[in-house]
């Protein structure tokens, strides 16, 4: 699993607004070029990025697991013809070329996840985007994050209960809207004391948030990323 | 330190109800990526996140339904494990299932605007069944739509190739996960907060 990790990188130092314009600025431009020269050139990057995040290979490759299964298939199914030439290798090398600048951006990725904290991340969402809709969005991650283990224990609590109850042996059906009603049932109660939790608390549209800044280890970051979406274009 | 001289500017009451069941309904729906069962003819595992894609739809409604799936997501942008498999970052977002996980919020709103017929929450008993199959059908159509079409482009695959990968080994679970959703919406233990 994927998460942050305390750490003292180049990665962590950076400001998370400048992480996520390496990454989308990354992403825009691996998706533009799907030839093997520009990959080589991602490859490498891709290669600096991790290392200045530390992240390992090994882990972050198992982390995607699902991920990859896809990606490998997808060539092999490309390629794949009814009739002779049975294998039309053109068609695969470009579907195989297509696949593994999508791992690549998933490792771009996973060094952002491993560098930087939730908190941070959730003041830089809501200094870029302005407003009401920034309030809902940073607030709502936060509840995601803070909430996520505690749902998860509700499900693992859940599937326990039927399981001892035999519940295993019922139609997916069934055992799909007993996971579902009970699911959300738990989720909408434990919403209803948490609104009134919020509104005892004075939950507001413009509360004060922690202080973000660009050091100077950000500006070669941040052109790096402006590099990177402009070369989408050529 | 940066700091605000305004005078506070409470939340509304109705809107806070809605608010924190969008974000325990985009938590949950996190939570369910850790159930996924793998299935042998297709590569991608059955979650049951497009159940709680459809619930959010008819029981949040149009507008936060909507909120509760781009919290969803951006939760996961910035890390939290919460998409298949337990992963989380922006790079899932443009990679081979990003498709399907930028369809969500969309088939969610669609699903809300046709069973409540507008942005004010109606009773989901007293709903004509065939509004809400017809609702979840256009909702797995646009899920489906969208994330063969983009798995398509993206890995360079014809469209029949991309559909066989990306669509008909999940048409028979999608069917009970249907099934599943009125079953939960019918039983009447849900209701919509009403302003």
């Amino acid at each position: 699993m994927l998460t942050f990790e305390p750490d003292e990188t180049l990665a962590h130092r950076l400001d998370p607004r400048s992480k996520l314009a390496v990454q989308i600025g990354f992403a825009a431009t691996a998706l533009a070029h799907p030839t093997p020269r520009a990959l080589i050139v991602l490859s490498v990057l891709t290669g600096l990025l991790l290392a200045a995040a530390s992240v390992s290979l090994r882990r972050t490759l198992v982390a995607y697991r699902f991920a990859l299964i896809v990606l490998v298939l997808a060539p092999i199914l490309s390629g794949l013809s009814l009739g002779t030439p049975w294998f039309d290798r053109p068609a695969a090398v470009t579907s195989g070329l297509a696949s593994y600048r999508v791992l690549l951006i998933l490792l771009v990725s996973a060094a952002y996840v491993r560098s930087t904290p939730v908190r941070a991340s959730r003041a830089a969402i809501q200094r870029t985007i302005p407003g009401k809709p920034g309030q809902v969005l940073g607030t709502g991650i936060a509840l995601v994050f803070r909430f996520l283990p505690v749902l998860q224990s509700d499900l693992r609590t859940i599937r326990e209960a039927m399981a001892a109850r035999l519940g295993t042996e019922r139609g997916a059906i069934d055992r799909a809207s007993t996971i579902g009603t009970l699911g959300i049932t738990r989720a909408f109660n434990r919403a209803d004391r948490l609104s009134l939790a919020l509104q005892a608390r004075c939950f507001a549209w413009n509360p004060t948030l922690p202080p973000l800044e660009f050091s100077r280890v950000d500006y070669p970051a941040l052109v790096l990323a402006i590099g990177l979406a402009l070369s989408a274009f050529y | 330190m940066a700091t605000e001289q305004n005078s506070v500017d409470l939340v509304d009451d109705t809107v806070v109800r809605q608010f924190a069941r969008a974000a325990l309904l985009a938590a949950l729906i996190g939570a369910t990526a850790a159930v996924s069962i793998p299935i042998p003819f297709s590569p991608e595992p059955i979650t049951l996140q497009v159940l709680f894609v459809f619930l959010a739809g008819l029981v949040l409604g149009p507008v936060w339904g909507f909120v509760s799936l781009v919290l969803y997501l951006a939760a996961g942008a910035v890390g939290a494990p919460v998409f298949a498999g337990l992963n989380g970052g922006v790079g899932v977002l443009v990679g081979n299932s990003g498709g399907y996980l930028w369809s969500y919020p969309i088939a969610a709103a669609l699903i809300g605007f046709i069973v409540h017929r507008g942005t004010e929450l109606r009773d989901l008993t007293a709903v004509w069944l065939p509004v809400i199959v017809g609702a979840l059908l256009a909702g797995t159509i646009v899920i489906y739509g969208m994330g063969t079409a983009y798995m398509a482009w993206l890995l360079e695959l014809g469209a029949w190739e991309a559909l066989s990968l990306g669509a008909f080994p999940f048409i028979p679970v999608e069917i009970l996960k249907m099934i599943a959703a009125i079953a939960i919406v019918r039983s009447g233990g849900l209701r919509p907060v009403r302003s």
